[in-house]
C-alpha cells in the first residue's frame, strides 16, 4: 500500500501486523504439541505440570502404530485413492475442459452450465444413495468404491477451461491444417500448453481427496481397506489409553501432507487463486 | 450437404471429447441426487421399499434431535463463517503488501493446520482439551478455573467446536484474500494517499469493497464447506453432550448407517442438497456471467 516511500509505520499497521504475526505462531502450536507428545513416553505425556520440551526422547509409540496398526497399508491405500482419483479427473476434466473451451458442438453452453451448477454439491449429503451404488457395484471395502465419486466432480472441467480459453486459436488452427487430427491436436499441443492447470489441479485434488475422511470411512470398514485419515481416526477409539501413542498416529497421518505442502507451496496459491478469484 | 456433414462431425467430435466425464458425472453425481429423492419418500428395510410419502418428512420435523440439529448447524455457519471472513479480511490486509518472505511466512502458518487435516487437528485438540491430561484444562486449572470439561458442558461444547473449525481452517480463506488483494491495482491506493487517507481508512473504504467478489465466493465456499461439518463432531464429541453438538451431516450418517433409517437420512440429504442449490445461486450467476 501507499508507503515505500514514507518511512513511518502507521500505528494500526503495527498492531495489526503483530497480531497477525503472533496468531500465525500460536496457530502452529497444537501442532507443536502434537509432534512433541508423540516422542513422549506414556507416562511423560500426561505429566502436570508438562514439559514443554520432551525430557526423553522415545519412538516406541511410532514403533507401536507401525506393529499394532497396518499403518503402511493405510498410507497406500491413501496414496492410490488420492493418486488414481486425481489422474482420472486429469484426463477426463482435461478432455472435456478441452471441447467446451475450443470445439463447437450443439448444447455446449447449456451442458457445461449444468456442469458448473453441481460444483457446489458436496457429495456427502448424497450418501444413501451414493453408497447403495458402490453396493451394487460390489465396490464395498474396494479402494475403486472409494475412487469413483471423486472424478464425477466438475472441478477439473470447470479449473482447465480457464486455461484453454487462454491458449490462442492461431496455433489449434495451424495444428488442424498440419493434417493431425483433433485427438492429436489435443493430446500433443493443447496438453503441454495447460500444464500448470494440470499441476494446479493436481495438487488441489489430490490433497482434497487425501483429506477426504467421511466417504472413505463408509466404503473402507475393513481394517485393511481404511485410508490413513480413517485409520488414524479410529486411534482415537483405541483400547490403548496412551496418548503418546495417538499422537504418534496422527503425526505418521500430518507428515505426507506437510511434505507435499513445503514442495509445492507455489502450486497452491495458484491454483486456488486460478479456480476462484477471477473478477 | 457438405457443410452438414461437417457440423454433424464436429457435434460427433465435441460429444466425444465430453462423454467420459459426462458418463460419470451422470452415474455418481445426477442419478444418486434422483435416487435420493425417490429414497426419501419410501421406508426401507433391506430389499424392503414401501413408499411412504412425505411421512420421512413429518418424522424429521417431530424430531426434536433433528431441530436440534438443524439449529447448530445454523449456529455453526453463522458464527464460523462470520469469524473466518472478519479474521481473514483482518490478516490479508494487514500483510498483502508486505515483503514477500514475511507473507509467505504468514500464509504458510496459517495454511499448515488446513494441510494436515481435521482429523489430525481434531485428535490434538481432544487431547489439549481432555479434562484429566490436556494442556488446556491444566492451565485452566493453574488460572484458578477449577476442574474443567469444556467438550462435557452444554454451554462451553459449541463456542470451543466453533473455535477449533475456525482456527484450523481460517488459513484457505486468508491465502484467497492475500491473492485477491495483491490483484487490487495500485493506483487506487495512490489516489487514497494523495488525499492523506490513513491506512485503515485505505482499508475500509478501498480496499474491502475491491475485493467484493472475493468476499462473496469465500462466504459461499465456506457456507458449503461447513453446513456439511462432521469430522470434528465425531472425534471431539460424538454428537454430545446430550446431542449438544449435533449436527445435520452427523445426524444423517447415524440414521444412516447406525439406525438403519435410510428414508430419514435420504430427506435430511435432500433438505441438505436444497439449502446447497439455494445458497450456490448467487456465486453460480457470477460465474456464467463470466463463461
Amino acid at each position: 500500500m501507499p508507503h515505500k516511500t514514507s518511512k513511518k509505520r502507521e500505528p494500526y499497521d503495527l498492531v495489526s501486523n503483530v497480531l497477525v504475526a503472533f496468531f500465525a505462531v500460536l496457530n502452529l502450536f497444537p501442532l507443536y504439541w502434537l509432534f512433541t507428545s508423540s516422542l513422549k513416553n506414556s507416562a511423560d505425556v500426561v505429566k502436570m505440570p508438562p514439559d514443554w520440551f520432551p525430557a526423553t526422547i522415545t519412538f516406541d509409540n511410532y514403533i507401536d502404530v507401525f506393529r499394532s496398526q497396518p499403518a503402511l497399508r493405510w498410507t497406500f491405500n491413501s496414496l492410490f485413492v488420492s493418486g488414481v482419483s486425481t489422474v482420472l479427473v486429469i484426463i477426463v476434466g482435461a478432455m472435456a475442459a478441452y471441447a467446451f473451451s475450443k470445439l463447437a458442438f450443439k448444447g455446449r453452453n447449456i451442458i457445461f452450465v449444468v456442469f458448473i451448477s453441481s460444483l457446489m454439491i458436496p457429495k456427502e449429503i448424497m450418501i444413501v444413495p451414493l453408497f447403495r451404488i458402490i453396493q451394487d457395484f460390489g465396490m464395498v471395502n474396494e479402494l475403486s468404491g472409494m475412487i469413483w465419486p471423486n472424478v464425477a466432480t466438475a472441478f477439473g472441467v470447470f479449473l482447465l477451461k480457464g486455461f484453454f480459453d487462454a491458449t490462442p486459436d492461431a496455433l489449434r488452427e495451424a495444428s488442424r491444417i498440419d493434417g493431425a487430427g483433433e485427438w492429436r491436436t489435443f493430446a500433443q499441443i493443447m496438453l503441454p500448453i495447460v500444464k500448470p492447470g494440470i499441476g494446479a489441479l493436481f495438487i488441489l485434488n489430490f490433497v482434497q481427496v487425501w483429506n477426504d475422511y467421511l466417504w472413505q470411512m463408509v466404503v473402507g470398514q475393513e481394517k485393511n481397506m481404511k485410508t490413513l485419515m480413517v485409520g488414524t481416526a479410529t486411534l482415537m477409539q483405541d483400547l490403548n489409553p496412551n496418548y503418546a501413542y495417538k499422537m504418534a498416529g496422527a503425526t505418521v497421518a500430518a507428515i505426507p501432507m506437510l511434505i507435499i505442502f513445503l514442495l509445492f507451496q507455489r502450486y497452491f496459491t495458484h491454483g486456488m487463486t486460478a479456480g476462484a478469484v477471477k473478477e | 450437404m457438405r457443410l452438414r456433414k461437417q457440423a454433424l462431425q464436429a457435434n460427433l467430435t465435441g460429444y466425444l471429447f465430453i462423454l467420459p466425464q459426462m458418463a460419470i458425472f451422470l452415474l455418481f453425481l445426477v442419478y444418486p441426487i434422483v435416487e435420493g429423492i425417490r429414497l426419501s419418500l419410501y421406508q426401507i428395510n433391506y430389499q424392503n421399499e414401501r413408499f411412504v410419502g412425505l411421512d420421512n418428512y413429518a418424522s424429521l420435523f417431530s424430531d426434536p434431535v433433528f431441530f436440534k440439529a438443524l439449529l447448530n448447524t445454523v449456529v455453526f455457519v453463522v458464527c464460523i463463517v462470520l469469524l473466518t471472513v472478519g479474521f481473514a479480511l483482518f490478516a490479508a490486509s494487514a500483510v498483502f503488501d508486505k515483503n514477500a518472505k514475511y507473507v509467505s511466512f504468514i500464509r504458510g502458518s496459517y495454511y499448515i493446520p488446513v494441510m494436515v487435516s481435521m482429523v489430525v487437528m481434531s485428535m490434538v485438540w481432544s487431547f489439549l482439551l481432555n479434562p484429566a491430561s490436556g494442556l488446556i484444562s491444566y492451565l485452566a486449572r493453574e488460572a484458578g478455573a477449577g476442574q474443567v470439561n469444556v467438550l462435557g458442558g452444554g454451554k462451553t461444547v459449541m463456542p470451543v467446536i466453533i473455535f477449533v473449525t475456525f482456527a484450523t481452517n481460517v488459513g484457505q480463506t486468508i491465502i484467497l484474500y492475500i491473492a485477491a488483494m495483491i490483484g487490487v491495482p495500485k493506483d487506487l491506493f495512490e489516489a487514497a494517499e494523495v488525499d492523506g487517507a490513513s491506512r485503515w481508512q485505505t482499508i475500509r473504504h478501498i480496499l474491502i469493497p475491491s475485493v467484493q467478489p472475493s468476499t462473496v465466493y469465500i462466504s459461499i465456499i465456506n457456507i458449503i464447506a461447513v453446513l456439511k461439518i462432521f469430522v470434528v463432531i465425531q472425534l471431539l464429541t460424538g454428537g454430545g453432550p446430550n446431542n449438544g453438538s449435533v449436527t445435520l451431516m452427523y445426524y444423517l450418517y447415524n440414521n444412516a448407517f447406525k439406525f438403519n433409517q435410510l428414508g430419514t437420512a435420504s430427506a435430511v440429504g435432500v433438505i441438505m442438497f436444497l439449502i446447497t442449490l439455494l445458497l450456490s445461486v448467487p456465486q453460480l450467476r457470477s460465474m456464467l456471467r463470466q463463461t
